[in-house]
C-alpha cells in the first residue's frame, strides 16, 4: 500500500506540473521545477517500495528488527514493534489530493472568492504593497492604453486618478458579482505563495450589462471621475464603452495587461 | 487494503461525474463554495509537499548516514549553550516549516538534546535566508521589518529552547517506536530508505489533515471579518496572531500577505510574521503526528504567547 500511495502522488504531481499546466490553479509558476524534482523522486521511491516490499501488498518481512532496550513503555503497538512495513494509517489521507488531482483537478479560484474577499468595498488592502509605489507617469500613448488591474488602481488612487482622466484604458479580468444588480466587478485573484493566501483586486464596472459570473473578459473605458456608491464604497469605476469574451489566461492568478493585438468587437 | 483503495477511488470518480449531473446532490457538490474548499486544500498540499520531501530526506540521512559522534559533537555539550547554537542553525534550512518538524524529530531520535532540537524546529523556518529574503521584498524600503522579524523569531525560539530546558519532561514527548541509529541488519540504505518513507507518509498524511483545516477556515469565514479588529492596539496583535496560526501560509509567503494587510500596525504585522512559522495548523497536526497530541497542544500555545510577546517586545522597540 505504501508504494500505491507513492507512485498515485507522484503521478498526480505529474499530471499537474509536467504534462499539463494544472498547478497554477494552485501554486505560483516559479514551483514547478521543485514539483517535478519531488514528483520523479515520490515515484522513484515508489518503485524501489514496489520492487523490494511487494506490490500492491508488501510481502511478508522475513526478518523483523527488534531493538528491545529502546524504552517504549508508552507504546501500544509492541506486537510489531519496528517493522516498517506497515505504513502509518494517516498516510491513507494523501489519497485524497492524489487522486482528486488526477481525476476531477479542483478549479482555478473564481467569481465566489472574488466577490467573498471584496464584499466589503475593496479597502486599502486590494490595491498590494502600495503604500510606497513611486508616482506614475503619464499612460502611454496608445490608445486604449492596455493596464492591470492592480496598475489601473493604484493609478486611480494617486492625486484622484490624474494620469487616468478621460483616457481610455483596456483591462482583462474574470466577472464577479458585485452585491449590486445594476452594476458587476471586473476581479483578479493574486497569490503570494498558493491558492491559500489569495487577495482581489477589483474595478467596479459600470453602464454595460452584467456577463455571466465568472467569465473572462477584456473591457475598454474610462475612469469614472466620482465613485459610485456610499461613503464606504472608495473603489475605482470604470465606465465601460465595449467589452468582449476573452479565453481565461493559463495562469489565472497573474495580474497582466491584455496582449498587444487584442481588439474589442464593436 | 485494495478495497479500501477502490472506494476512495470510486469517491473521486463520482466527484468527477458528479460535476454534471444537474441534481440537488449534484448541485451541493458542484456548489462552488465546495470546489474553493478543494482548490484551497489541495493548493496547500501541493505547495507544502517540495519542503517536506527535503525534510523527511533530510532527517532520513541524519537517521541512517550521520555517525553519533558528528551529532554529539556538532553542538555545545551544556544544553543551555547548545539552545542559542542550534537556534543560530536554522538558516541553514531553507524552506517552509513542513521541513523542519521531521528533521526535529530524526535529531532526537539520534540524542541531540530535545530543547535544542525544538529551538532548531522554532527557529529553521523563520530565520533561514529564503524567508529573510521574501520579507525584504515585501516590505521594501523598510529593512526594519526584515531585523525585527529576525531578532523576535530567534529570541522566541532560544526562549522556548530554554523553557523546555527548565520546565519540560522527557515523558511528554512522545515519539512513535522507531529504531534509532544504525542497525547492523539492515545496510545504510535500506535504513534511509525505509525511514525517508515512513516519514513522509507519516508527515504527508498529517499535512493533508492540516490544509483541509485551514482550507474550511479559508472558505467559512469572510475577509470583511478583518477590518473589525484592525483598529485597537491590542485587539488587532492577538488577532493576527490567530489568524496567522488558521491561515496556516508557509513561512516564504506570510510576509507577502503580512505587507496586503495594510489597516493593521506594524507591530501586528510582525507578530502575525513571527507566529505564523512556528504555529499553525499545519504545523500542529505534524507535530501532534511526530511528539504526540499532548505535546503539540501544550507546545503551540506556550509558542503562541512567547511569540507574540516577543514580536510586541520588538515591534515596541523597532518600529
Amino acid at each position: 500500500m505504501q508504494a500505491l500511495v507513492l507512485l498515485l502522488t507522484g503521478a498526480a504531481l505529474l499530471h499537474i506540473s509536467l504534462f499539463t499546466d494544472l498547478y497554477l490553479r494552485y501554486v505560483k509558476e516559479d514551483l514547478r521545477p521543485l514539483l517535478i524534482i519531488s514528483a520523479a523522486t515520490l515515484t522513484l521511491l515508489g518503485t524501489v517500495a514496489a520492487a523490494l516490499d511487494g506490490f500492491p501488498f508488501t510481502k511478508p518481512q522475513a526478518m523483523t528488527v527488534q531493538t528491545a532496550d529502546t524504552g517504549h513503555g508508552n507504546d501500544q503497538r509492541q506486537g510489531h514493534a519496528h517493522d516498517h512495513t506497515r505504513a502509518p494509517r494517516v498516510a491513507w489521507l494523501l489519497f485524497a489530493p492524489a487522486l482528486l488531482l488526477l481525476l476531477a483537478a479542483p478549479p482555478p479560484l473564481g467569481a465566489y472568492t472574488a466577490a467573498r474577499d471584496s464584499r466589503d468595498g475593496g479597502g486599502a488592502d486590494t490595491a498590494g504593497p502600495g503604500e510606497d509605489t513611486p508616482p506614475f507617469g503619464p499612460l502611454p500613448d496608445e490608445s486604449p492604453a492596455r493596464l492591470s488591474l492592480t496598475e489601473f488602481h493604484l493609478r486611480a488612487r494617486q492625486q484622484e486618478g490624474r494620469t487616468l482622466r478621460s483616457h481610455p484604458v483596456r483591462m482583462t479580468g474574470l466577472v464577479t458579482p458585485s452585491g449590486d444588480p445594476r452594476s458587476w466587478d471586473l476581479a483578479r485573484i493574486v497569490i503570494a505563495c498558493c491558492a491559500a493566501d489569495s487577495r482581489t483586486v477589483t474595478v467596479r464596472m459600470n453602464g454595460a450589462p452584467t456577463p455571466p459570473a465568472d467569465t473572462w473578459v477584456t473591457v475598454t473605458g474610462t475612469l469614472r471621475d466620482n465613485p459610485a456608491g456610499g461613503p464606504r464604497d472608495n473603489r475605482p469605476t470604470l465606465n465601460v464603452s465595449s467589452l468582449r469574451p476573452t479565453p481565461a489566461p493559463p495562469n489565472p492568478y497573474m495580474d497582466s495587461a491584455p496582449p498587444a493585438g487584442s481588439s474589442t468587437a464593436g | 487494503m485494495a478495497v479500501a483503495a477502490g472506494a476512495a477511488a470510486v469517491v473521486a470518480v463520482m466527484l468527477a461525474v458528479v460535476r454534471e449531473l444537474p441534481s440537488a446532490a449534484g448541485a451541493l457538490l458542484t456548489h462552488p463554495g465546495f470546489l474553493a474548499w478543494q482548490t484551497v486544500g489541495v493548493s496547500v498540499v501541493v505547495q507544502a509537499l517540495p519542503f517536506l520531501l527535503l525534510g523527511t530526506v533530510l532527517s532520513g540521512a541524519i537517521n541512517a548516514f550521520v555517525p553519533s559522534h558528528v551529532l554529539a559533537r556538532s553542538l555545545p555539550r551544556r544544553p543551555a549553550l547548545a539552545v542559542p547554537v542550534a537556534g543560530v542553525a536554522g538558516a541553514v534550512l531553507p524552506g517552509c516549516e513542513c521541513a523542519s518538524v521531521p528533521v526535529a524529530g530524526s535529531l532526537i531520535r539520534r540524542g541531540v538534546t530535545s530543547a535544542a532540537a525544538l529551538t532548531f524546529l522554532l527557529s529553521a523556518p523563520a530565520v533561514n535566508p529564503v524567508v529573510l529574503t521574501a520579507t525584504a521584498m515585501a516590505f521594501p524600503g523598510r529593512p526594519e521589518m526584515v531585523f525585527a522579524r529576525f531578532l523576535a523569531s530567534l529570541a522566541t525560539s532560544m526562549i522556548m529552547g530554554w523553557l523546555w530546558l527548565r520546565f519540560g519532561r522527557a515523558e511528554w514527548l512522545r515519539l512513535p517506536e522507531r529504531a534509532a541509529g544504525q542497525h547492523p541488519a539492515r545496510g545504510r540504505w535500506a535504513e534511509f530508505r525505509l525511514s525517508f518513507q515512513h516519514d513522509l507518509l507519516h508527515a504527508g498524511g498529517f499535512l493533508v489533515l492540516g490544509a483541509l483545516a485551514a482550507a474550511t477556515f479559508n472558505v467559512t469565514v469572510p475577509r470583511s471579518v478583518l477590518d473589525t479588529f484592525a483598529d485597537s492596539t491590542w485587539t488587532a496583535v492577538v488577532f493576527l496572531a490567530l489568524l496567522a496560526i488558521v491561515l496556516s501560509i508557509c513561512s516564504e509567503a506570510d510576509a507577502f500577505v503580512a505587507a496586503s494587510l495594510t489597516g493593521f500596525s506594524p507591530t501586528a504585522r510582525l507578530v502575525f510574521m513571527v507566529v505564523g512559522p512556528m504555529v499553525d495548523l499545519k504545523l500542529i497536526a505534524l507535530q501532534s503526528g511526530t511528539f504526540g497530541r499532548a505535546f503539540a497542544l501544550r507546545f503551540s500555545a506556550a509558542t503562541t504567547v512567547t511569540a507574540l510577546l516577543c514580536g510586541v517586545l520588538t515591534g515596541w522597540w523597532l518600529l
